[in-house]
């Protein structure tokens, strides 16, 4: 017998299940006897833990006192939190002339102020406010924190990262406002409104190159005040560094990848064998190669600065993890990705920037952000080698005659700091994963 | 489609082909190792003209045409496309490649790129086109492959037949003078097929060059001038598609066409 279906069946939206708290907790927490048993056992374990915590660190804490001896007087079983917070300024801060610290919270400001145009709509030229984060700011925020006289080559960074903060900020309002570039409004303004793209992008530069000018002329007027490196520290002195390190180790990552993955033997030789070299040994030895071994193989007289010679080496460590991450995304893009761009007539260099890289960076965000964290967790070795970053800091408090033997606190507040900082990290890249996602993989 | 329109449709489109050469391989010889892969392969083909390439699996035939825009390189004898005689010169091979759309069993779409993107990405980047006008051009190219709707999705939202169809679509907005299709319709269902194999034959009235490696007999003898059997690196016979499925010469040819048909 034959069955014939007249019209098609309507869809049906799926069954509803666990819809309430009661009915969630009954099929996952108590779905047996043993799972039961087991569902009380850990919540009390976890009760037992919470609690303890909790009544450590925040009923019995002591918030206000002079020395560590006054927080045993008041309650010898709480926290001792009043240590943590006179040091506070040191944390953030290390030994930074007190009346110069606006200059790294404006610092901090400008990069915020650099970046924020990167998550607004409409706003137009991401990709040259990205290099110009990358490239031009950290010379502004270098002169900012360190001071002292500029010298050529600094004059000009800073005066074209002025140029840069100022432009990227009347961008991103106009964009926000108006829903229109920079270069269009002084266009119009100027009376080139109809010109063709070119000619008004030639006008566009010129513009530019006058307000670089202008502010040449302008910072030639001031000097900062000069603050040593070795002043630098705690939390701030970590940023910096995992700073420096995260906005090179991916370009210089990629360019290792892309150099182990080349078809010349030089380059695949060279860059094999940089990366080997570097993965081979700890960071904590390259450290020490910077700071106590390369200045040996320097001409008499120079003297290097040990902060550079850090940074330095974070860099090279972390570019060459960072190739082999790179490395890994661009071996799972399929060989037909690049002959389809190919068949377009696209070069190497087109079919690695526009189509084989961007999809293999956004299979790797999960590791590369992964990496990050690392290399701002890491950073905290170089306390070891005689710099007051965070952890410096923070373990010089118990060795402060008030505070004499003060370790748990300042540590725990450390373990918070970090917490907050990687878990927005990672946060971040969860976002990012799901904003570039583009429907089912093919 | 009778025969008799079928023969009507191929003297309308032979008329398209003109005397000028513009894909001339002369003795092309490849290994893959120490297989040889293409056995002193010779073949002309004109202005305007359509070939149809078959042949069972390890015959050649997808290596023969990733040759002629130097997806791969051959080892022996010369192949010029279009005047240009393809070598080491890298100059020569990117032009060479934006003159020869391609079209890819598995698509080879930009996954990360919409639809709209992908097509204006050559004219743009490669044509150094303006955006508006690159866009205008896809959009037109997108209507003639009955698809503009999908232009904001991306690849991955698409069926089969339709990525397919923005495959050709995106070849085409290089404004290419040969366009080059390795089995298009072998990794799609029946339904699908035929919706590529139709903008296939409209392609095919345009007079476009094309030379099609491909198992669908039915549209062989639609649109192609000559049919090429390959076997085991070797052009085997060559001949017009009515002579050719209708009094095959070679054994080989017979026993293959029995299996297919």
């Amino acid at each position: 017998m034959a069955i014939v279906t007249i019209s098609t069946s309507n869809s049906r939206p799926p069954p509803i299940n666990e819809a309430t708290l009661i009915g969630w907790m009954r099929m996952h927490l108590f779905s047996s006897p043993l799972n039961s048993i087991l569902t009380i056992l850990t919540t009390y374990i976890i009760y037992l833990t919470v609690s303890g915590v909790w009544v450590w660190g925040v009923v019995d804490a002591i918030w206000i006192a002079d020395t560590r001896r006054e927080c045993f007087d008041i309650n010898i079983s709480g926290a001792c939190w009043a240590g943590v917070s006179a040091w506070m300024e040191n944390i953030f801060y290390g030994r930074y002339p007190r009346e110069e610290i606006w200059r790294i919270d404006f610092g901090l400001f400008l990069l915020f102020l650099w970046m924020a145009p990167l998550w607004m709509p409409r706003v137009r030229g991401k990709v040259i406010i990205g290099m110009t984060t990358v490239f031009l700011y950290p010379f502004l925020a270098g002169y900012l924190f360190s001071g002292g006289d500029k010298g050529i080559f600094m004059s000009v960074m800073v005066s074209a990262a002025i140029v840069g903060i100022i432009a990227n900020t009347l961008n991103a309002t106009l964009g926000v406002l108006a829903d229109r570039s920079l270069s269009n409004f002084v266009n119009n303004k100027l009376g080139f409104g109809n010109a063709p793209e070119e000619k008004q992008q030639k006008v566009f530069l010129i513009f530019l190159a006058v307000c670089f000018v202008l502010a040449y002329i302008w910072q030639s007027g001031w000097q900062a005040e000069i603050v040593s490196w070795t002043k630098w520290g705690g939390l701030f002195l970590t940023l910096v560094i995992s700073g420096i390190g995260i906005a090179s180790a991916l370009p210089g990552g990629i360019i290792l990848a892309m150099g182990r993955r080349s078809k010349l033997p030089v380059i695949r030789v060279l860059s094999t064998a940089f990366i080997e070299l570097f993965r081979s040994v700890p960071l904590i030895t390259v450290l020490f190669m910077a700071t106590t071994m390369f200045p040996l193989f320097m001409p008499e007289g120079v003297v290097l600065n040990k902060l550079v010679q850090v940074i330095i080496a974070v860099c090279l460590f972390n570019a060459c993890y960072m190739a082999e991450t790179v490395r890994a995304g661009l071996q799972a893009i399929p060989k037909g990705q690049a002959e389809g761009a190919h068949t377009i007539g696209l070069g190497y260099w087109g079919t690695m920037g526009l189509i084989v890289m961007p999809q293999a960076l956004k299979h790797m965000i999960p590791n590369i952000v992964g990496s990050f964290m690392g290399l701002l967790k890491d950073t905290t070795l170089v306390s070891i080698i005689g710099l007051f970053d965070i952890l410096g800091m923070l373990r010089s408090i118990s060795r402060d005659t008030p505070w004499l033997g003060l370790h748990k606190e300042p540590l725990v507040f450390g373990a918070m700091l970090f917490f907050i900082i990687c878990f927005a990290m990672s946060k971040y890249s969860r976002h990012l994963e799901a904003k570039l996602s583009t429907g089912h993989k093919v | 489609m009778s025969d008799t329109q079928n023969q009507n449709n191929r003297s309308q489109l032979k008329s398209a082909i003109s005397s000028e050469v513009m894909i001339d391989l002369n003795k092309v010889n490849k290994w893959y190792g120490d297989f040889h892969v293409l056995k002193d392969i010779d073949l002309i083909v004109h202005k305007g003209e359509r070939i149809v390439v078959c042949g069972p699996s390890g015959s050649g035939k997808s290596t023969l045409i990733r040759c002629i825009n130097h997806l791969e390189e051959h080892q022996e004898g010369t192949i010029v496309v279009d005047g240009i005689t393809l070598d080491k010169n890298l100059k020569n091979i990117d032009h060479i490649r934006t003159e020869v759309g391609m079209v890819f069993q598995s698509f080879n779409l930009f996954p990360h790129l919409s639809i709209l993107e992908n097509l204006t990405l050559g004219p743009v980047w490669v044509r150094k086109k303006p955006k508006a006008e690159a866009v205008e051009t896809a959009m037109m190219y997108l209507e003639r492959v009955k698809i503009p709707e999908q232009a904001d999705k991306f690849p991955g939202q698409l069926s089969g037949g339709q990525q397919q169809r923005v495959a050709i679509a995106r070849s085409l907005c290089m404004n290419p003078k040969i366009m080059l299709f390795d089995e298009p319709t072998s990794a799609l269902d029946p339904e699908m097929i035929k919706e590529v194999l139709d903008v296939m034959v409209e392609l095919a009235e345009t007079g476009m060059t094309m030379i099609v490696v491909t198992h669908e007999m039915g549209f062989a003898k639609t649109i192609a001038d000559r049919v090429i059997f390959m076997d085991e690196g070797d052009i085997v016979e060559e001949n017009e598609p009515n002579a050719f499925f209708d009094n095959p010469q070679h054994e080989r040819t017979k026993l293959f066409l029995s299996q297919i048909l």
